[in-house]
């Protein structure tokens, strides 16, 4: 290809060592005795909130919850199998809803507008407190970033110890983009005072439902 | 380019002691960091081995660089991904300037990314009529200042929030109140939020590259790379070449490690794994993602001595741990990195001649290497680098003429010992119950202390004990050889008496050294 590629990859194999194998995959030494205790223990200690619901059909009736204690108007949701059956506008009258790959118009301004953005998660890090979310169809990147507050609906059954037994069960095609959100977005870089809410949402709240 | 001989060094280093908000800034920052980073690591098990084995992944990868880069380009490719390769901070801009161009771009959004600090991309963007903003808050705050980072980590750490609420004010066009920071913050969103939806392409580094599956890891608290990477139509992403990570597993162990060392915290808010563009069907993303790899040096370093420096992950505890770095500040580094790292990295990567007082930046006092996750070995380099310099003759004569006499008189014991004897009179006017009076032109800030010389020499010492034991193994029938004075005794005595002379040293080190 380019000159730069050669002579960069040259310089480097002219130098380098060679030799020295990796050494065998770290793995995770982590043992908690109830993931779900520690990923609520640890999310609330980074500002995050957490919603225990015993099924599925709990979990929305919390969401419902949340999303008029809040007094969303607008919300964005990705297109879960966990939401696909429900009639979101006859359960919840009175929101405008905007699902991911189903609901016409521009989805960017949507989201910069909407109270609240919902999604599903891939898997949960109790060690870290972390939700991962993925892109794909019917997957929005922006769902969770853009408005003020993201609700994720979690079960309890993908939580795995932390991001090693995460890597090490990752799925053999990663989508394009995978993030683990530990808590709401946050900064403390004027007089390292902490401010809640610089870029993303400022209110991360999770609704873990089932058995872990 | 910068330059930091002695003289500017030392005037800024001045400057920053002198300046009693950024002493307090520092110290607040990196203590509190300090503290963050220890609970974080103790939640981890085994975590002295787990960063033996990230030490062991670090040289692995360096050792067989080259092949890990073509793998990570290979899978970058597969999918999607655009792969350029850049040998100078000239081609890097070059390069991103060439994507942006291509796309019509007047704004570009940027997340905080050290790589681009390195090859002063904005200023490069901005003469190509190209506007970059910085989205990172404490960067925004840096920009609209016009002044460089003073943290790799927190680059803002230096301004008060009546400084931020002075630049907002300006950049917005309406009075904003000092008092409230939430709200100073607040705004910073608002008018970012408005860039990111207007600008035609994202930057950001990478802190990652994982060679495994062509990804690239982005780590933020305040979600500006996840916004510079999922918003605008194209992303363009530049990674210095010693960032690529072989698996998966090796990249989990980084992570485990990084946000603990840097800010303490389990994980940052978002780390997100980027391959390839936006797919077919994806919900949204951009169409385009950039890799810009980057030499800039790194190639020169692997396989000499240094090599070691480029497993480093950039997470900041070796500044939040020095000593030195405490005092100076980030600025006075005159580089984007700053701290142990920067002292070793930056004259490696720019020439000792142009930052010829950065490996002199340090006590040698070794919390870097204590503190670093890779466990580099910054205090052996730091004096490699001084040696260099003296086999280079960047240390000026002068300065060379007194070491090699003060290394002379100290092989001569008699001379040595009246010149002593002559201090400790001519000392007298210049004793306060704080040690020595130090000259106001070796001492600026006023709190630089000098121990006074000792009543009796060492050497006094030592024969007055001589004799004692002499005394003491007459009385006593015992091999004499296991009485000879303790090690440990011997040790203190010689710091008591070489602790000062060693000062009084650096002192005339530091006047000899000045241009």
């Amino acid at each position: 290809m380019s000159t730069a590629r050669e002579e960069i990859l040259a310089a480097l194999r002219g130098r380098e060592r060679g030799g020295m194998p990796l050494p065998a995959p770290w793995r995770s030494r982590q043992q908690f005795d109830d993931l779900a205790a520690r990923f609520t223990a640890t999310l609330t200690g980074l500002h995050g909130e957490v919603i225990r619901a015993a099924s599925a059909e709990e979990a929305l009736d919390r969401l419902g919850d949340v999303l008029r204690d809040l007094g969303t108007a607008r919300v964005v949701v990705n297109d879960e199998p966990l939401l696909a059956g429900v009639d979101l506008a006859a359960r919840w009258p009175g929101i405008a809803w905007h699902v991911v790959g189903r609901t016409e118009g521009d989805l960017r301004a949507f989201c910069a507008g909407a109270d609240a953005g919902v999604t599903g998660a891939d898997a949960a890090l109790a060690e870290t407190g972390s939700v991962v979310v993925s892109s794909g169809p019917g997957r929005s990147r922006m769902v969770s970033l853009l408005p003020p507050v993201h609700i994720a609906l979690v079960a309890a059954g993908c939580l795995t110890s932390d991001i090693l037994t995460w890597a090490a069960a990752r799925p053999g095609d990663l989508p394009a983009s995978v993030t683990a959100i530990s808590g709401p977005s946050k900064t403390a870089d004027i007089e390292q005072t902490l401010a809640i809410g610089m870029h993303g949402p400022k209110r991360v709240i999770v609704i873990l439902y089932g058995e872990s | 380019m910068n330059e930091v001989s002695f003289h500017t060094f030392r005037a800024d280093a001045a400057l920053a002691i002198a300046n009693p908000h950024l002493q307090s800034a520092v110290d607040g920052a990196t203590l509190k960091f300090r503290d963050d980073r220890l609970r974080a690591l103790a939640d981890l098990p085994d975590v002295e081995a787990m960063r033996d084995h990230f030490k062991a992944i670090r040289a692995a990868t360096l050792a067989n660089l080259s092949e890990h880069l073509e793998q990570f380009e290979r899978q970058a490719l597969a999918a999607g991904a655009h792969v350029h390769w850049a040998r100078d901070a000239a081609e890097a801009t070059q390069i991103v300037i060439g994507i942006a161009r291509q796309h019509g771009a007047r704004l570009a959004v940027k997340a905080k990314s050290m790589t681009s600090e390195e090859i002063h991309l904005n200023a490069a963007l901005h003469d190509a009529g190209i506007t970059p903003i910085e989205t990172d808050l404490g960067e925004w705050i840096v920009q609209l200042a016009a002044e460089t980072p003073a943290h790799i980590v927190v680059p803002a750490l230096h301004k008060t929030r009546q400084q931020v609420a002075e630049l907002f004010t300006r950049e917005v066009g309406r009075p904003l109140s000092a008092d409230d920071i939430p709200a100073l913050t607040e705004e910073a969103r608002r008018a970012l939020r408005e860039k990111f939806l207007a600008a035609e392409i994202g930057i950001s580094g990478a802190n990652i590259g994982v060679a495994e599956t062509g990804s690239i890891v982005l780590v933020t608290n305040e979600g500006n790379g996840r916004m510079v990477s999922s918003v605008p139509p194209v992303h363009v992403a530049v990674m210095g070449v010693e960032k690529v990570c072989p698996t998966w597993d090796d990249a989990a162990v980084w992570l485990e490690l990084l946000a603990r060392s840097s800010t303490g915290q389990p994980l940052s808010v978002y780390t997100t794994a980027i391959t390839g563009p936006a797919r077919d069907g994806d919900a949204d993303g951009p169409r385009e993602l950039h890799i810009v790899l980057y030499d800039g040096g790194r190639s020169s370093i692997l396989g000499t001595g240094y090599e070691e420096v480029l497993q480093c992950i950039r997470c900041g505890a070796c500044l939040n741990h020095c000593p030195v770095y405490q005092e100076i500040a980030g600025q006075t580094y005159g580089h984007a990195y700053s701290g142990p790292i920067g002292a070793v990295l930056v004259p490696l990567l720019h020439g000792l001649e142009q930052y010829e007082a950065l490996p002199h930046a340090s006590s040698l006092c070794g919390a870097c290497l204590e503190v670093c996750p890779a466990r580099i070995d910054l205090p052996r380099m730091l004096l490699d680098l001084r040696a260099e310099e003296v086999a280079r003759g960047v240390i000026a004569p002068p300065e060379q003429a007194i070491e090699k006499s003060a290394a002379w008189l100290l092989g001569h014991r008699r001379l040595f010992g009246l010149l002593l004897d002559t201090g400790r009179i001519f000392q007298r006017p210049l004793v306060s119950k704080d040690g020595l009076r130090v000259p106001r032109r070796l001492n600026p800030a006023g709190d630089r202390r000098l121990p006074t010389l000792a009543p009796r020499s060492f050497h006094a010492l030592w024969d007055e004990l001589a004799t004692e034991e002499e005394a003491a193994l007459e009385a006593i029938p015992v091999k004499r050889a296991a009485r000879k004075p303790s090690r440990g005794r011997i040790a203190a005595l010689i710091g008591a008496s070489v602790v000062p002379l060693v000062v009084l040293w650096h002192l005339l080190r530091r006047r000899g050294g000045r241009r």
